[in-house]
């Protein structure tokens, strides 16, 4: 077994990882210390797991982590900005939107790319980016009021960058 | 899960992923290609003792070229989902299968060579390539061949690859005249493996009478087909109330379906036939032709 050594950008910061070669992208963030990534069904059904793969949402558990090697990852770690929560954060707790919390993560950064790629979305545009997240408490109604109050809230200006990455492409 | 994996090849060319493929295979054990790792994972082969990575390969794309239309097996379901080239094919059938191929999440890592080839019988792309008269490019030891997709499909999880590698998907331009497609898919939500689903397609002459036919079917057989003996009923016939539920009957006559999880063989069939009526329906208003 010869271990890969990963290179690959967490939250902002360049990591080198020494991974194996069978090791899932879940099981490797998750033994860095970034719990906030959550394992659930790993069938990459609840999407508990998701984290954003340079800016777009996956679900680490049916990644391997040799193929991260290069790209930039953000988990719910690198959301806030110091003490300084991301508005998606900071809506979902004025809405009462966390129950157990254990999809939160992944809601949380599936709005972030939602609003980024969309910055006034429709209901049915909130409901679809948060079809690949399972909540077990079934408690969709809040979130979804959390995610459109925190697009309300935003400065029109948001989703430049998003359109930018897209038009390179 | 997949501990006893000693190798993860990340080749950069095509012909270093089946220079390597070629050279693990030698040295014997069990290895796969692996590109979005979205059926793979989920299979959970614990015997997999090395794995050949698509994922640097330059196989992401959609073009035009001479004759039709090429899609790069590497390209993931979300940029087929908002090709507008694709979005411009065929009523976008194939952009709206993408569409329905599992979550945001699974649609960002899945890719359209992987979907064909793990040649599920409920291939969310199958029916409506099938109904475009795709084939698939192979690129192998002796070289490249292209292999019409009807003829790709060996079983449930089998196929015509052979050891060699799904580069391209070819389509060709539809014949001219006046044409319509429809894909229609029916699941417990439009993001779940499919129970059944179905692709029509039909080109008219300027009388009403159809001068090709298409009908294609999924999830009710070992592998995704066309239903050649409905496809025949249509043709030289207008494409009108009694065609439409002729050719459904027939459709669902062909299906092999099976029971489980998901539905009974009998449901299964009966679905069909709605799935093919609602296909060749929408492909009649498509076209302007009130029934």
């Amino acid at each position: 077994m010869s271990d890969l050594i990963v290179h690959v950008t967490v939250n902002g910061e360049a990591r080198r990882w020494r991974v194996e070669p069978g090791d899932l992208l879940l099981d490797v963030l998750r033994r860095e210390g970034l719990w906030g990534v959550k394992r659930g069904c790993e069938t990459g059904e609840c999407g508990a797991c998701a984290v954003l793969l340079d800016g777009e949402p996956i679900n680490s558990c049916l990644m391997f982590a040799a193929q991260a090697d290069g790209r930039e990852l953000l988990t719910i770690e690198g959301v806030a900005d110091g003490e300084k929560l991301h508005p998606v954060q900071e809506a979902f707790l004025d809405h009462g939107a966390v129950q157990c919390g254990y999809c939160t993560p992944a809601m949380v950064l599936c709005a972030k790319e939602l609003l980024e790629r969309s910055p006034k979305p429709t209901e049915a545009e909130v409901r679809e980016a948060l079809s690949g997240v399972l909540c077990r408490c079934t408690g969709y109604k809040k979130p979804v009021e959390a995610i459109l109050a925190a697009a309300a809230a935003a400065p029109k200006t948001r989703g430049k960058t998003a359109r930018r990455r897209r038009a390179a492409r | 899960m997949f501990d006893r994996i000693r190798a993860f090849h990340r080749p950069t060319s095509v012909a270093q992923a089946l220079r390597l493929f070629e050279a693990e295979r030698r040295r014997g054990g069990r290895g796969r290609w692996v590109a979005g790792g979205t059926d793979l994972v989920v299979q959970r082969e614990r015997t997999l003792r090395w794995l050949v990575d698509l994922t640097c390969l330059p196989l992401g794309y959609v073009r035009r070229v001479r004759g039709g239309w090429a899609i790069g097996a590497t390209t993931h379901m979300a940029e087929i989902e908002h090709s507008k080239t694709l979005l411009a094919l065929a009523n976008g059938i194939l952009a709206e299968a993408a569409g329905t191929c599992g979550s945001r999440q699974i649609r960002n890592m899945a890719t359209i060579g992987g979907n064909l080839a793990n040649a599920s019988p409920a291939c969310d792309l199958a029916p409506p390539l099938l109904a475009l008269d795709a084939s698939v490019v192979i690129a192998g030891r002796g070289g490249r061949r292209t292999v019409p997709l009807d003829r790709f499909f060996r079983g449930v999880n089998r196929t015509a690859l052979n050891g060699g590698l799904l580069v391209e998907i070819r389509v060709p331009a539809p014949p001219k005249g006046k044409a319509a497609w429809s894909y229609q898919k029916l699941g417990r939500l439009q993001s779940d493996i499919a129970v059944v689903n179905a692709s029509a397609g039909v080109v008219l002459d300027e009388r009403g009478f159809c001068t090709r036919a298409r009908i294609a079917l999924g999830a009710v057989a070992p592998t995704p087909l066309r239903a050649r003996r409905a496809e025949a009923l249509l043709e030289g016939r207008r494409l009108d109330g009694a065609a439409i539920d002729a050719a459904a009957d027939q459709a669902a006559a062909e299906a092999k379906p099976v029971t489980d999880v998901r539905g009974t063989a009998e449901y299964r069939r009966a679905m069909c036939r709605v799935l093919v009526s609602r296909a060749l329906e929408e492909c009649a208003r498509r076209v302007g032709r009130s029934l």
